[in-house]
């Protein structure tokens, strides 16, 4: 699959070739530096962006044919996003941002049970502005997975946090994988966040340089950067 | 060269050009009204003033019965009185080849030797020659009327005397720049003249050589018009005088003042609301785009530029949305102002218009646009400013908010951000509802002046005047006479009339108008109270129109002084009454037989109203006319029609701009509105779009809370408009006449629709933009 973008005279080349598979219940890293093509590819298997040429199925589905309602029905039905920037809805509490997912969702999980998954009972009724980042970014998890997507795709979500409460927030997200079994795609330029992954897709210059498979995934109280 | 802060400055005003827009058409509808009702009365007055001077308009006059020339000699005598000038004037009427109806009109005696005063202004032709007896020059209002050219051959009746004349001339004379048949208040160029002609034949053919019957003049420098006044009166007493009287109580000006105040009222309350709705509501938003810029002002502070070049940067970005709004403005303006200046000049008479804006009108514009954008600028951009650029650069914190009381437990989450939102920002959601309010304000006001003139048309002509014809005749005669215009065909029913002018005098105030004598049972001229239910006219004393009371400040059983100024002169005390509700002009009303002891006269009228068959309107009216001692002939449908070519024509057309600004106001305001939280939401609104929210059900979120701002903000609208159409119906009491406070239920519809529209509309752009919302770049951007 590869993508460019047409900026003006210049074509820049985001993806350049990209052939990948995400398995259901996997959980893969994908580490590359910035412009290495990863946000891209996340856009693209999240519904978000179309691929310039190639394709990208999903149990069989043609997203790259789909048009912009099938696409909001897939992100809808299938996909949980966590954003670097949480992304909550400031006038709604922890348990009303998960419920304004579940709303519109087939078959949810009640979002109390989604905020017990990442930890956080207690806090259901604070709003976004009475929370720490760390607890703000449990919170966007739990409205990922309400839903019980079958993928579930995370862009930098320790990126905006210390390496401690970090920790906290790759723990809630090992746990809804193993637990809820979602193909996991994780965006990061920490290599040590890595070792939490079954694989490691290390992406340079648009395209995939080589894949880790991690004979055992570590969990994240074991790593530290 | 442009600096880089500069080409930024340009760029940005692109990417925001939507807002732009709708920020200058609030602004330039704003500057608008106010340039169009400045520049119109201004240059009205300045036309008027100018045109008195060189034209050299009197300040004292008189009319009497008939004096000898000498007498003008002893007037020249008065202290206080510079100069005097005596002339003949006589009724007349016109026939003109190739139109049918009879024509009336005033035949004025040039002065030999050069005028003094009322000079002519020729729009064609040139003046009589000092020996010729049967050349005329007629007032360019009835010339425009019947298209005349000097060379057409007139047939003129002067004193039962028919002559030949012949046109040479076409003029305007500041006495006539308002020109008004007797008992009218609306001039109608097509059936009444005024006629110019040397003197001596015109002595002649009335029967006064030798002598005068009006008298002009004008005042020393610090000479008081009521002395002068006084002084003339007991002169002419001898010679019939008819009282003399100063600028104020002649007909021409008179009109001219009460038009112009009305204007006047006009021209500062509408703009004075518009313009501060459109100058609070460009601080408001301008202060909330600048919001939206708190990542760049971060960031250029980052960059090491002060505070005082950035908020020189963003003043000059709001600098130009104010040009373009002003200029805007200044320009549609001056177009409606020419416009409507152009349609007072059919009306009055003027030789010449000077239509110009002036600089201070133009700085005025400036001067609010800016100070109202400026300060919304400047607190905005400072408290972006004041945030250090580390803090402004980070996303921002998550706003604080509580659950609402508003909210129900079955709201779905959207409908719960939809309530909490509003309710966070109390002050921003009330200014928007505010400034929503203000407009579905301002298209009430728009709307109450056509309400207005047809109650005002409704009550008038289908309440209180029922005759089809009211008949005035040049001079009292006997009741006797109306027999044989009662038995004129297609008379079906006659009430005769007897006018009298006369002066009230209550403790220190006095007024000089008609004081008319009725029949006091007639069914053709109905007196009302304010329920347009029929005042009974008693056997002694006198009834006045309301706004005749409030002048004089009388009340029911007060004694008032009334002066006889014709006949009997008698000054005698007469009881209030009561009032009658009337809408134009101001009268005095008396039972026929009581006014006519009064005047110590038998059963005489100097006119009556008829009741005709349809059918025979037209050839009644044309017999009316030619006998000689009819001064004029008025039909209510006529009346009607003159109402709505002049006095209406002039208040709607005011009224319609209004409406139109007033639209373009709701619709500046509204998209405003959403299309500033849609820059403030948009993240939001793409997160919940990347979580799988559909299009619609993101634009709920966005254009339900501008539904809940509007569906509070139009009622309010409603009230407040309706308060302000009572304050400018109040204020725009005159002589000439008063608006009655009547707001229609389609006046409010019409209002609510537009604004309703306005908000269709401008869901309609925001919501393609919403389509567009940039999905991928909320996963990275900040705010």
């Amino acid at each position: 699959m590869t993508k460019f973008y047409d900026m003006g005279e210049v074509r820049v080349h985001a993806l350049r070739g990209v052939d990948l598979e995400l398995y259901s219940g996997e959980m893969m890293v994908l580490l590359g530096p910035s412009g290495s093509g990863k946000s891209t590819l996340l856009n693209i298997l999240g519904g978000l962006d179309r691929a310039s040429g190639g394709s990208v199925l999903y149990r069989g589905f043609d997203i790259t044919a789909a048009n912009d309602r099938e696409l909001t029905q897939y992100r809808r039905r299938h996909v949980g996003f966590v954003f670097q920037f949480y992304n909550l809805i400031p006038s709604l509490t922890a348990l009303e941002n998960v419920a304004a997912v579940t709303e519109i969702a087939e078959n949810p999980m009640k979002p109390a049970e989604a905020l017990e998954l990442v930890g956080l009972t207690d806090r259901m009724h604070h709003f976004p502005s009475q929370l720490s980042g760390g607890q703000q970014q449990r919170v966007a998890i739990a409205r990922a997975i309400a839903k019980r997507p079958s993928v579930l795709l995370c862009d930098e979500p320790t990126g905006a946090l210390d390496s401690e409460t970090g920790i906290v927030v790759l723990e809630a997200i090992d746990k809804v994988n193993r637990e809820l079994g979602a193909a996991t795609a994780v965006i990061t330029h920490n290599a040590d966040i890595a070792g939490m992954a079954d694989r490691v897709v290390h992406m340079s210059n648009g395209g995939v340089s080589h894949v880790d498979l991690n004979e055992h995934r570590r969990s994240p109280k074991e790593l530290h950067w | 060269m442009l600096s880089a802060l500069d080409r930024k400055l340009f760029r940005d005003l692109w990417a925001v050009r939507g807002q732009v827009i709708a920020i200058s058409c609030v602004l330039a509808g704003g500057i608008a009204t106010y340039v169009m009702a400045a520049s119109t009365l201004a240059s009205l007055l300045e036309t008027q003033s100018r045109m008195y001077r060189e034209f050299r308009f009197p300040e004292l006059f008189a009319g009497l019965k008939q004096a000898p020339l000498s007498v003008a000699a002893r007037i020249a005598a008065v202290p206080g009185i510079a100069g005097v000038e005596a002339r003949v004037v006589a009724p007349a009427n016109i026939e003109l080849a190739d139109y049918g109806q009879p024509i009336s009109g005033q035949v004025v005696g040039l002065p030999r030797g050069e005028g003094r005063f009322n000079l002519l202004h020729l729009h064609a032709g040139r003046l009589p020659e000092p020996t010729r007896d049967r050349e005329a020059v007629v007032s360019d209002g009835f010339a425009k009327a019947h298209k005349l050219q000097p060379g057409f051959p007139l047939a003129v009746t002067i004193n039962g005397r028919k002559q030949n004349l012949m046109v040479v001339g076409v003029a305007s004379s500041p006495e006539f720049t308002y020109q008004l048949a007797p008992g009218s208040i609306v001039p109608d160029f097509k059936t009444y003249c005024i006629l110019w002609m040397n003197a001596a034949p015109l002595e002649g053919s009335f029967n006064m050589t030798g002598a005068f019957n009006q008298v002009a003049a004008s005042l020393e420098r610090g000479a008081r018009v009521e002395d002068a006044v006084q002084a003339v009166d007991t002169l002419l007493k001898p010679y019939g005088g008819l009282g003399a009287h100063g600028r104020k109580d002649q007909i021409s000006h008179r009109f001219l003042a009460e038009e112009f105040k009305q204007l006047g009222i006009l021209a500062t309350m509408i703009p004075t609301v518009f313009l501060s709705v459109a100058g609070f509501l460009l601080n408001v938003v301008v202060g909330r785009l600048m919001a939206t810029q708190r990542g760049q002002i971060a960031t250029l502070k980052a960059f090491g530029y002060t505070t005082g070049a950035i908020v020189w940067h963003f003043l000059k970005f709001t600098a130009v949305i104010v040009t373009v709004g002003t200029l805007l403005g200044i320009a549609g303006g001056a177009w409606m102002g020419a416009g409507i200046s152009r349609m007072y000049m059919d009306v009055y008479r003027f030789p010449y218009l000077d239509y110009r804006i002036a600089g201070s009108i133009v700085a005025v514009a400036f001067g609010v646009s800016l100070a109202a954008a400026g300060v919304g600028t400047l607190f905005s951009v400072l408290k972006a400013a004041g945030e250090s650029p580390a803090v402004a650069m980070q996303p921002a914190n998550p706003g604080r908010y509580r659950r609402s009381w508003l909210e129900l437990p079955w709201f779905s989450q959207p409908s719960r951000m939809i309530v909490r939102n509003l309710q966070r920002r109390p002050v921003k959601s009330l200014l928007s509802i505010g400034g929503v309010a203000m407009a579905t304000s301002m298209l009430i006001v728009g709307g109450f002046w056509g309400d207005a003139v047809d109650y005002m048309v409704f009550a008038q002509l289908r309440r209180a005047q029922l005759d089809d014809l009211t008949v005035t005749f040049f001079a009292p005669v006997s009741v006797r006479a109306l027999h044989s215009v009662r038995s004129l065909p297609g008379v079906n029913h006659v009430e005769p009339l007897r006018n009298v002018s006369a002066r009230f005098r209550f403790a220190h105030r006095t007024y000089r108008t008609a004081l008319q004598g009725m029949e006091p049972e007639g069914e053709l001229r109905r007196l009302l109270n304010t329920k347009l239910q029929r005042v009974e006219l008693p056997p002694d004393g006198i009834l006045l129109t309301d706004h005749l009371a409030t002048m004089l400040g009388v009340k029911a059983g007060d004694q008032l002084t009334v002066e006889l100024l014709e006949g009997s002169r008698a000054i005698r005390q007469v009881a209030v009454a009561g009032v009658v509700t009337e809408y134009i002009g101001v009268t005095a009303y008396m039972r026929r037989d009581s006014l006519n002891r009064f005047l110590r006269e038998g059963d005489v009228v100097t006119g009556a109203y008829l009741a005709v068959d349809p059918p025979a309107m037209a050839e009644l009216y044309n017999r009316l006319k030619r006998i000689p001692a009819v001064a004029g002939v008025a039909a209510r449908a006529q009346a009607l029609r003159s109402f709505y070519d002049t006095l209406a024509a002039q208040m709607l057309t005011f009224a319609f701009f209004n409406t139109l600004l007033a639209s373009t106001i709701a619709i500046g305001v509204v998209y405003n509105t959403v299309r500033i939280s849609l820059s403030e939401r948009g993240r939001e609104l793409a997160s919940l779009r990347v979580l799988g929210y559909t299009r619609g059900e993101v634009s709920y979120i966005l254009l339900g809370e501008l539904t809940v701002l509007v569906f509070v903000a139009i009622p309010l609208g409603l009230v407040m408009g309706r308060g302000m159409a009572y304050f400018m119906a109040m204020s725009a009491q005159t002589e000439l006449f008063r608006v009655p406070f009547v707001v229609e239920p389609s006046t409010y519809a019409l209002a609510a629709l537009v604004v309703a529209l306005a908000t269709a509309g401008s869901a309609f752009l925001v919501g393609r933009k919403i389509n567009h919302l940039d999905l991928v770049e909320v996963l990275k951007a900040r705010e």
